[in-house]
């Protein structure tokens, strides 16, 4: 009995090619698609770089590109972290910087003169059709193809990615996404076939996951964390252990190629899982090995206690090696994962990046609209089944959406596997409407079916794995082709008579109509948010005018290339280090701290020069040859994000260097508020940044009030004034401020009374030194 | 390349400088106030002219000539002779002439009794001077002199003035340093000499009270100068003296001793070349770095490589108005910087090659930026500065050792695996594979 | 050295005598309440004496419940357990220092004089006579800083620094804790026999994988995290801006995101079990129904959320 007719006059063969060819066009316009979505930062904006981070990329394959990557690998950059320098090839992740540098070599190679920075703009679009085919084929081994379409439409356009993926976006993360999905899928094809070929394909992209992005910690421990659960649920087979022996050997072997990785896979915390496991699995397969040759019981009982006390020990010997310092403990970005009052207490620097705050429900729905609900939906139908891949997604899904909740970078992390599950389970339910066959009504006696109902002891459902893992990929395919055959009247077996199904038409139509416009809505929600939310390039801002066109705000690049073009080619610029990445890419100056938070004693030092007054400040300048001092300033067009708003993390960071010197409840009024008006505290009145951000605005006025746009607060009429330094330059919104360090005084006075000389201000008559008095 | 440069520039500054004896510039403004007689120090000015100096003289409140004109300094060298002026033209202010100096300007300052701008201006430059009114009063040793006359001796010899100098007549007020460093003492009064308004002795008492009630202390004994250089950061010179009859013809002729001259035409000529550039000024006319057995300076250095870091410094010979190389400086020191020294080591002169000071030494291992920086300062010598910023990098990746002999059990254990690999490939592939031939076999049948 | 020994002489003998018994009062006090001297106006201008040769640690505080300072009840044990630890010092030590607490209903006048808006305020005041004081002759009370939370530990840390020997705080071990944990793991170990039919039911993990999938998906680890309250004060359950969100607001949205996984669980896999025709028409229209709605208020919820939202359903 089918609720609609199907037609006859196909063949099954016609029916195959023509759902292929769909196939590939539907991957082709998902790809499509994908990249176009990312396009929306370029056509409203231009082929900019975005953000903080990805200039230093960009700066980083510039160099690449240019002196090739030997030069590249022993490049000392000897224009960050002023003084110290950078040792850059040693302390990147060169992968994504590599990968352009290829492309470039072979798009020049094919006389194609493309410019590097439109590679650089355009990589991370160009990667995201390459994850919508990885998660298409991870899906697909997952479900079946239309699981994976869906899947991989849902990857192509979902803001979670998005976000980290725009053009312009030229971070790790944009490659990184497909590396951990094809290692993924490849784990999941060599753990299905067991073939070693794929487990060394799986060991190689780990490889360049690893060379790309620091996140492959994750691979290194959700891969074994799947092996383990997999033990556990008494599922060893030799499949399993030829899947993980050949990825962990070469995968690890070749990730100590990275020069920043080196020998951290055999001595840290973060890798130790991933040896464990491996570990185990040899225990494990000899123990199994005994087994099918030895029959006594007494032995195997003797084996299985030796197999545990082997792992206990093997347990044992690792902490023991950890207390010893021989493997570093967890790093405190790892640990803060755990502990997430860690990071606050003991490193600052790393709670103070916005990145790193947890996630509040809305930045879910936001990243993931109707997913975030069709997500546990999907889980649950793995659960139906659950394969050994399955499992893999099951234990995903709990540590995404851990990490994801505790960092809202992470949230990258937990898009991919809210795709495949939600893909699985929709791609269910779609199933179940679409499917002709309507339940055949007339048998009265219906067993129920043994695995959606009842509990399945893991043993039976492994076995019945087994038989099911060679027809899967094909099995939906096979279905429908069969189904095809009933309505062409070829065949007719019991198979035409579902046991269980939907009832009429009216009931498909109402729920595949529901499910048609969710996908829609999902479709208005990506586009709207991406085109909304995602393009900004963070460099370049806009605003509407009254009149609703748009208004553009570069102040940053018109302050960098002022930079560029005004200082000396070697002066050292200092500002906070959300700057530094900036400052190097766009205004070629030397910095003195930047994103790339390593030191955090030379963190704090800028942080304490920041909040120290001018006098206590200017020593440290001098230190470090600072030329030039940047601030950011939101105040008069209330730009939010600025260094005054930061300010109490330099704070915070200087105070855990400097205690004594530097304390952060002088930085807020007696009643514990935070202001910058005329009742801000001494300190922070005091302070280089507050006088740096303040100093003249009030002139801007024309002594009327001087209003703080981002504080809502209203300042003195009386600006700070600024002795050590000198006022170079400002932009045009005022947001990016320069200011000129000035040069010791021609005759050894402290510039405060030098400059007072300068403005005509009488000096107190100076006594004679006290000495003299003695001699009196 | 460099070198002829080098040369071609000297020739230059020698036809330029032929007749200045300074190293600076010979025109020469001479801020003089009405009051005082163009002829009464007319030694001194005559000595300047005979050296070359083109004097231009001008009263202090003539509009022209400007000290500085269009923001650039006029003259290489302004003397004030104006110890009581009270106004001056608009163009003379303590701003402008702190400004002449951070133009390489160097200016006389005489000072007087009085309260003049001058007097505040002294005090920009660390001199504490005493209340108005009160000039340097010694009663020994006896003379014939009024008390504020007074014959100084010149007691500790700078390297500006000529040694074996005679007592200098001195009439004017004294001063109390500050705490300086760039004060260049030329003249302390007597130990036995004060500052007082009266000459009086009865007054004495009255003198130690008002000290008293001042908070100062008596203005007294050989802490106070009289004569003070200044030179600031950038090298420009002044000079304070206290009392402007030290340059005087009265005063040169003057004799301290019976059948003795005074030494104030000669002093009055060291410390006026002193002010003028002349003596006491080096340069340094480059440095260059480079590693050992290596001649051209690298743009980085490896950690742990040994460099030659060398630098030549000359001396302006105001006799024949050029540039020597000097090799006279055995106190130099150079440190190789990042935020602190990291090495600190002395900068010797080499032997036979005049101006020429080296030193090798082995680069620290320290990743980072790095300054070669020699700074010499002397009281009175021009300071030396020069700082050579050089990145210095970990090896590259082909500059680590290959081979380690710590690492030989991992060579062993890679060579015997491929080689157990290899062994068992050519065993499995050349061995007999009869069982499942028979099988095979079977099934055919 | 000499110094002290010095003004010693010069203080006339009866001052001598007077403060002596000041301090003797203040050891006595202290000794009575287990190392807390429970100050109000007067003990306080009496501990803080411009003449004092004793440092002390004042913690302000209003712990009445009328007041309604949870802050307060919270880091009071936390302090009286360091003035504890300070009482076991050796008495040649423990003497020089003193910890006290003045509660806003017995001293008024000095949170007015001190200016004292907020409690709990911890000041410690140096020694302003005597060996022990401050080199730098800076008596301005030092005030303790409490973003380290309201702990014992890094306030004793953090006081050591102001007295004569540090603290010999040692956070008490938590036998509760301890006691339950073990109970919880034999209990488990011992009924794990007996439940290890639950524990090998897939159908446990699923739902213990759901649940934590749709809970930390409403933001529970935000809430925690930021220790963001249940509900704001004014009743208000949803936190305005699109980075806050309140305790309540994690259950209602856990709640919708489960109703709708439901409805499609339902719709899935209940729904063709249904051998009725009729039944099952009316569980998929529910269901489907059930879909659209909650759907529609988990929008609507999500655009008073995010204001410049544009789209919405039927609500």
């Amino acid at each position: 009995m089918l609720a609609y007719s199907l037609p006859s006059d196909i063949s099954p063969s016609t029916f195959v090619n023509t759902a292929s060819l769909v196939r590939i066009v539907a991957l082709g316009l998902i790809s499509a698609a994908a990249i176009s979505s990312r396009l929306f930062a370029v056509v409203n904006f231009e082929s900019i770089i975005h953000e903080f981070d990805p200039w230093f990329n960009y700066r980083a394959t510039r160099v690449l590109a240019s002196k090739g990557f030997y030069e590249f690998w022993n490049w000392f950059d000897p224009t960050a972290w002023y003084p110290l320098g950078r040792v850059v090839g040693g302390t990147i992740y060169p992968g994504l910087m590599a990968t352009s540098g290829v492309i470039y070599n072979i798009l020049h190679a094919l006389n194609l003169p493309v410019d590097i920075r439109n590679i650089c703009v355009l990589l991370a679009p160009g990667f995201s059709a390459f994850t919508a085919w990885a998660t298409y084929m991870f899906t697909k081994e997952m479900k079946d193809e239309s699981a994976g379409l869906l899947a991989a439409a849902f990857i192509g356009i979902v803001p979670g990615y998005i976000s980290r993926s725009v053009a312009g976006s030229y971070d790790n993360e944009a490659i990184a996404i497909f590396l951990l999905m094809f290692t993924f899928y490849a784990w999941i094809k060599a753990l299905k076939t067991g073939s070693a070929l794929f487990g060394t394909i799986a060991a190689l992209f780990y490889f360049y996951m690893v060379a790309a992005w620091g996140g492959y910690a994750f691979i290194t421990n959700m891969i074994p964390l799947h092996a383990f659960v997999l033990l556990l649920m008494g599922r060893y087979t030799n499949r399993l252990y030829v899947a993980y022996c050949s990825w962990y050997a070469i995968g690890t072997l070749s990730s100590m190629q990275v020069p920043f990785v080196g020998f951290q896979p055999v001595r840290t915390s973060e890798h130790m899982a991933a040896l464990g496991i491996f570990g185990l699995l040899q225990i494990v397969a000899f123990a199994q090995l005994i087994r099918s040759h030895v029959t006594s019981k007494q032995f195997q009982d003797l084996l299985f206690v030796s197999v545990i006390s082997a792992a206990v020990l093997g347990m044992a010997a690792m902490v023991l090696l950890t207390y010893k310092g021989w493997i570093a403990p967890w790093t405190g970005r790892f640990y803060s994962l755990w502990d997430t009052g860690y990071a606050k207490k003991y490193i600052p620097i790393i709670a103070s990046v916005s990145e790193h705050q947890p996630t509040a429900w809305p930045s879910f729905f936001m990243d993931l609209h109707m997913l975030t609900f069709l997500f546990p939906f999907g889980v649950l139908v793995l659960f139906r089944t659950l394969r050994d891949e399955h499992v893999f997604v099951i234990i995903y899904a709990v540590m995404g959406t851990y990490f994801a909740g505790v960092m809202v970078r992470l949230m990258l992390t937990l898009t991919p596997c809210v795709c495949v599950a939600s893909a699985v389970g929709l791609s269910q339910l779609i199933d179940t409407f679409m499917d002709p066959r309507e339940p055949d009504v007339g048998e009265e006696e219906e067993k129920e079916d043994g695995s959606s109902t009842t509990a399945t002891p893991s043993k039976k459902a492994a076995k019945k794995e087994k038989n099911a893992a060679p027809v899967t990929g094909v099995g939906a395919i096979d279905d429908i082709v069969s189904t095809l055959s009933i309505a062409g009247g070829l065949e007719k077996d019991k198979s035409a008579k579902a046991k269980t199904g939907i009832f009429g038409l009216d009931t498909r139509m109402v729920v595949l109509f529901n499910t048609a416009a969710m996908l829609l809505f999902f479709v208005l929600h990506c586009t709207w948010v991406t085109s909304n939310a995602y393009s900004s390039p963070s460099v370049v801002l806009a605003s509407s005018n009254p009149d609703g066109s748009q208004h553009i705000i570069d102040d940053f690049r018109e302050a960098y290339y002022w930079l560029r073009m005004n200082t000396k080619e070697d002066a050292v610029v200092m500002s906070w280090w959300d700057y530094g990445y900036q400052i190097a890419g766009m205004a070629d100056r030397v910095t003195l701290v930047d994103n790339n938070t390593w030191n955090n004693t030379h963190i704090a030092t800028v942080g304490k020069a920041m909040s120290s007054p001018e006098e206590v400040a200017y020593p440290i300048l001098r230190k470090h040859d600072v030329d030039y001092v940047l601030v950011i300033f939101g105040g008069l067009i209330g730009y939010s994000g600025d260094d005054i708003n930061k300010f109490l993390w330099m704070v915070r960071i200087a105070q855990g260097v400097w205690p004594d010197e530097i304390q952060e409840p002088n930085y807020f009024t007696q009643q514990g508020e935070y202001r910058v008006d005329d009742q801000a505290s001494k300190a922070m009145k005091d302070s280089l940044m507050y006088k740096m951000s303040y100093y003249r605005f009030a002139e801007l006025f024309g002594g009327g009030q001087v209003v703080d746009r981002v504080r809502q607060q209203y300042l003195p009429k009386q600006g700070p004034t600024l002795d050590y330094l000198d006022e170079a330059f400002t932009s045009e919104n005022w947001i990016v401020r320069i200011f000129q360090v000035k040069k010791e005084d021609l005759l050894g006075r402290d510039l405060k009374s030098a400059n007072g000389f300068a403005q005509g201000k009488k000096r107190k008559r100076s006594k004679p030194p006290v000495k003299r008095r003695v001699l009196a | 390349m460099f070198r002829i440069w080098r040369v071609l520039l000297l020739i230059l500054s020698l036809a330029i400088l032929s007749y200045a004896r300074s190293s600076t510039g010979n025109s020469l403004l001479v801020v003089l106030d009405p009051s005082l007689s163009k002829d009464n120090y007319s030694i001194f000015f005559k000595g300047l002219e005979e050296q070359g100096y083109e004097l231009t003289f001008r009263a202090p409140k003539d509009v022209t000539p400007a000290i500085i004109q269009d923001g650039i300094a006029s003259f290489a060298h302004v003397i004030l002779f104006t110890p009581e002026t009270k106004t001056y033209a608009k163009d003379i202010v303590p701003q402008a002439l702190v400004d002449l100096l951070s133009k390489n300007t160097n200016v006389i300052f005489a000072l007087g009794s009085k309260q003049t701008p001058l007097t505040s201006l002294a005090s920009e430059f660390s001199l504490i001077l005493p209340p108005p009114g009160t000039p340097l009063i010694s009663h020994f040793p006896e003379r014939d002199t009024p008390a504020t006359v007074v014959p100084i001796p010149v007691s500790f010899p700078s390297p500006a003035l000529t040694s074996g100098l005679s007592p200098v007549w001195y009439s004017g007020i004294p001063f109390a340093l500050g705490n300086n460093p760039l004060l260049v003492p030329f003249l302390n009064a007597p130990s036995e000499s004060f500052a007082a308004d009266t000459t009086e002795d009865s007054g004495a008492d009255a003198i130690v009270d008002a000290a008293e009630r001042g908070g100062e202390g008596l203005w007294a004994g050989k802490d106070m100068s009289v004569v003070t250089g200044f030179q600031t950061i950038d090298g420009g010179r002044a000079l304070f003296v206290g009392g402007i009859e030290l340059f005087s013809d009265e005063f040169a002729k003057k004799e301290v001793t019976k059948g003795v001259k005074s030494g104030n035409a000669q002093f009055a000529r060291d410390v006026a070349a002193w002010t003028f550039q002349e003596s006491l000024v080096l340069r340094v006319d480059g440095s260059t770095h480079h590693k050992v057995n290596e001649t051209q300076p690298g743009d980085k250095y490896t950690t742990n490589d040994h460099v030659v870091y060398s630098t030549h410094i000359s001396k302006y010979n105001p006799t024949t108005c050029t540039w020597e190389p000097f090799s006279g400086l055995t106190d130099m020191q150079l440190e190789f910087t990042m935020l602190d020294p990291h090495i600190r080591t002395s900068l010797p002169p080499v032997q036979g090659k005049p101006g020429e000071y080296s030193v090798t030494f082995r680069i620290p291992d320290r990743h980072g930026v790095f300054k070669f920086v020699v700074d010499y300062k002397r009281k009175g010598w021009t300071h030396l500065h020069s700082s050579t910023t050089v990145p210095v990098v970990p090896p590259r990746h082909d500059e680590y050792p290959r081979f380690l002999s710590a690492a030989w059990p991992y060579y062993v254990g890679a060579i015997s695996t491929s080689a157990g690999f290899v062994i068992f490939s050519v065993l499995w592939l050349a061995g007999d594979d009869r069982g499942s031939r028979r099988r095979k076999g079977a099934k055919a049948e | 050295m000499l110094l002290p020994w010095l003004t010693l002489l010069w203080i006339p003998l009866y001052v001598l005598a007077a403060k002596s018994s000041v301090h003797q009062q203040l050891v006595e006090l202290a000794a009575q309440n287990n190392g807390v001297i429970k100050l109000n106006d007067k003990t306080y201008d009496l501990l803080t004496s411009p003449d004092r040769d004793w440092s002390v640690s004042v913690h302000f505080t209003a712990l009445d419940k009328r007041r309604r300072c949870n802050p307060c009840r919270e880091f009071d044990p936390s302090w009286n357990a360091v003035a504890k630890a300070w009482s076991t010092v050796p008495r040649s030590e423990r003497d020089h220092h003193f910890f006290a607490t003045l509660d806003f209903d017995d001293g008024h006048t000095v949170f007015q004089k001190l200016g004292l808006t907020s409690a709990p305020v911890v000041h410690v005041y140096p020694a302003a006579e005597g060996p022990r004081r401050p080199v730098n002759g800076k008596l301005a009370p030092y005030k303790y800083d409490f973003t380290h939370g309201f702990d014992a530990e890094p306030l004793a840390l953090e006081l050591s620094k102001h007295t004569p020997v540090a603290i010999p705080y040692r956070a008490p071990i938590d036998w509760a804790k301890w006691g339950t944990f073990a109970v919880i793991l034999l209990s488990g170990l011992i009924t794990l026999r007996f439940i290890s039919p639950v524990l090998q039911s897939r159908w446990t993990w699923a739902i213990g994988t759901i649940i934590t999938s749709l809970v930390m998906q409403s933001g529970y680890m935000f809430t925690r995290i930021r220790g963001m309250p249940y509900t704001a004060g004014n009743g208000q359950w949803i936190a305005p801006g699109f980075q806050s969100q309140y305790g309540q607001e994690t259950q209602v949205v856990a709640v919708i995101y489960g109703l709708l996984a439901v409805s499609f669980l339902m719709l899935t896999v209940i729904a063709p079990l249904q051998k009725s025709a009729q039944r099952q028409r009316a569980q998929i229209y529910l269901w489907t129904a059930v879909n659209l709605i909650i759907f529609s208020v988990l929008v609507s919820l999500f655009r008073t959320k995010n204001r410049g939202y544009p789209f919405k359903l039927f609500l």
